[in-house]
């Protein structure tokens, strides 16, 4: 305490010490078994996504022409194989690696530049923020499917006579993928940084005289991501399901190579062999509400510090 | 009244800041200006408190941040410590920025939710680079101690684990923590209660006194003025109506608006009959501020001269400056 401090500005340090320490801790929201449940399918996938290739098991490219189509539980094809003799365990793996990691990529190089921008677009706003807006409500207003598939027919077009490479197309369809995510992470990015950025904290950081990037990078990023967070889950589930309607079309990855192109190849099997149309169907499924039921974990959680704040 | 002169600057004192003919206006749209704040000038003389009062949307918020540059100006002169701050490029005002702080109405929305305290206050001392993290945790501890917080209870907590009162101190920490010269308090306790208002009033004289601070008080409630400040300069749709003496103005108020505020001052004593000549109305739109004297169509005492021309701010006693062709009769 300072020497000379009145007996008046005594009384509020005991009050502030008493109403602080009576302030209850922000409760951590209660986890549902649905938290476990997606907590848990979605640390299997990954590690299916990650390890997979390691795995003892038949190769996921390799026809097995003495088992065409065999029910799943088979001794040596615990998931059965399709009618062209594939493993449908080992596709079920390579098409995480597939599936998951073209979403994963999608939504953190589309998630990053979206809220890059959206974020400065906020916080100079101006002609820059005019014209970020014009561009986000352009991109959004395509729809998402027709500018993949465009993209993917002009830039990996393939043919007999002109065959693609997996890797090209892989790379067209994330590259369409990151396309139609700035502009929806974009604009979650740019309403919340309004919204934060109109704080009194951030005028008084400026006129202490803290720079722009400082301001954004210690104040608005933090306060902003949470919401992009809760969204960028959401937007995993979508990609996957994305993926799988342009694979359904038959531009998006060939071969079986990811669920939904397995699910592509064993649409005309589904009498002889409904496995081989279920088990990826099955996967997708449950993949995308997984990472819907964490992202909501994550906005709820989000929800609770907010009524605090 | 309302209106524009420099008849109440004292270029002989050791001046702070120095505001000359300041506007600012906001462009809504092609032919919509907003005239936020219309060629006002004061001084601030080293050690004063000046207080600016208005009702809410008379430009006294936006006068306290264009004197900051933030936005800057539209036109007109901002001189602090002998440096004309509108002209300035953006790397010499940033290093004068130490030397004016500010502190805002909404004490939570002041500090970020996501930032213990001790991070508040380190933020003013690592972007200015003062001294290495031993000297700023100590630092830290000083200002929270002066401004009456217990450093091993709160250093740690962020700002929803406090009241408005805690939270409105550890904004005024951290505006000191760069030694400032001058502090601009923007409706520093008009979102406290009335028994909180008391403390931080006391905490801010207390700093004034310690650190010889100089203060722009910027407030809409007449009864706190009068406890802080020298020298009261009130407004009215962005122009000057009066200048004085917190005593001078209330006992010997000269301007029709002055005396509505002072009048709409409750005083607790049920047998005071309720003064029934205040003024009407809501002030004018600032998109079109009426010609002349701004506050002519809810003065009682407008004539055809108040339409035409604009007062200018003139002496009527020692210290007093009043602009309006009618002042109010002794």
């Amino acid at each position: 305490m300072p020497e000379n401090s009145t007996p008046e500005t005594e009384t509020p340090l005991e009050a502030s010490v008493e109403t602080a320490e009576e302030t209850p801790k922000v409760k951590k929201p209660r986890k549902t078994i649905g938290f476990y449940l997606s907590s848990a399918w979605i640390g299997f996938v990954l590690f299916l996504a990650t390890f997979g290739p390691w795995l003892p098991g038949p190769a996921w490219d390799e026809s097995f022409y003495d088992s065409l189509g065999v029910a799943p539980f088979h001794h040596s094809h615990i998931l059965g194989t399709t009618m062209d003799g594939y493993d449908m365990w080992a596709g079920l793996q390579h098409g995480a690696r597939i599936s998951i990691f073209v979403s994963l990529i999608a939504v953190l190089i589309g998630g990053s530049i979206g809220s890059f921008v959206g974020i400065t677009a906020a916080y100079f706003r101006g002609k820059y923020d005019l014209l970020i807006t014009m561009i986000f409500n352009v991109m959004l207003s395509i729809p998402n499917l027709v500018l993949s598939l465009a993209l993917l027919s002009v830039l990996a077009y393939s043919d007999e006579a002109h065959p693609v490479s997996l890797a090209r197309r892989v790379t067209v369809l994330i590259v369409s993928l990151i396309i139609v995510i700035i502009p929806i992470l974009g604009r979650i990015a740019r309403g919340s940084a309004l919204q934060w950025g109109s704080r009194e904290f951030v005028l008084a950081s400026k006129s202490m005289g803290s720079k722009n990037f400082f301001i954004i990078r210690k104040h608005i990023l933090p306060n902003v991501a949470p919401a992009i967070l809760a969204i960028g889950f959401l937007a995993v589930g979508s990609v996957i399901i994305v993926e799988g309607s342009l694979a359904l079309l038959g531009i998006g990855i060939p071969g079986g190579a990811s669920w939904g192109s397995m699910l592509a190849n064993g649409r005309g099997n589904i009498e002889f062999s409904p496995h081989e149309v279920y088990l990826p169907a099955l996967f997708i499924a449950f993949t995308v509400i997984a990472f819907n039921w964490f992202g909501d974990y994550v906005r709820v959680q989000l929800d609770k510090r907010e009524s605090k704040i | 009244m309302a209106g524009s002169g420099k008849a109440h600057m004292r270029p002989e004192g050791d001046v702070v800041l120095e505001v000359n003919d300041l506007t600012v206006e906001f462009k809504l749209s092609k032919n919509q200006i907003v005239k936020a704040v219309s060629g006002v000038s004061f001084d601030l003389i080293r050690g004063e408190t000046l207080a600016i009062v208005g009702e809410s949307g008379c430009g006294k918020s936006t006068l306290g941040k264009a004197i900051l540059q933030l936005p800057k100006p539209t036109s007109g002169s901002v001189n602090f410590l002998s440096k004309e701050l509108t002209s300035l490029s953006k790397r010499e005002l940033r290093d004068m920025r130490p030397a004016m702080q500010m502190i805002f109405q909404d004490p939570v929305s002041s500090l970020d939710p996501r930032l213990p305290v001790s991070e508040v206050l380190a933020e003013p001392l690592r972007v200015w680079k003062r001294g290495n993290e031993v000297e700023i945790n100590a630092k830290i501890d000083e200002l929270l101690l002066a401004a009456n917080l217990d450093p091993a209870v709160v250093r740690d907590r962020r700002s929803y684990e406090f009241s408005g009162g805690q939270c409105q101190r550890i904004s005024i920490a951290r505006s000191l923590a760069l030694d400032p010269t001058m502090i601009i308090c923007d409706e520093p306790v008009s979102a406290l209660d009335v028994s909180v208002q008391a403390q931080i009033l006391n905490l801010l004289q207390d700093m004034k006194d310690r650190y010889g601070l100089t203060l722009i008080f910027i407030s809409h409630d007449l009864a706190v003025v009068k406890a802080v400040s020298t020298r009261v300069m009130v407004m009215y749709l962005g122009k000057v109506c009066e200048v004085a003496p917190p005593e001078e103005l209330y006992r010997n108020t000269k301007h029709h608006y002055t005396k509505a505020l002072v009048g709409s001052v409750p005083i607790p004593d049920p047998d005071r009959p309720i003064s029934g000549n205040l003024i009407q109305g809501e002030p004018p739109s600032p998109l079109n501020p009426p010609s002349g004297c701004r506050f002519r169509t809810r003065c009682p005492q407008a004539s055809d001269l108040c339409a035409q021309e604009e007062p200018q701010l003139r002496e009527v006693s020692v210290g007093h400056f009043v602009a309006c062709h009618h002042p109010v009769a002794e």
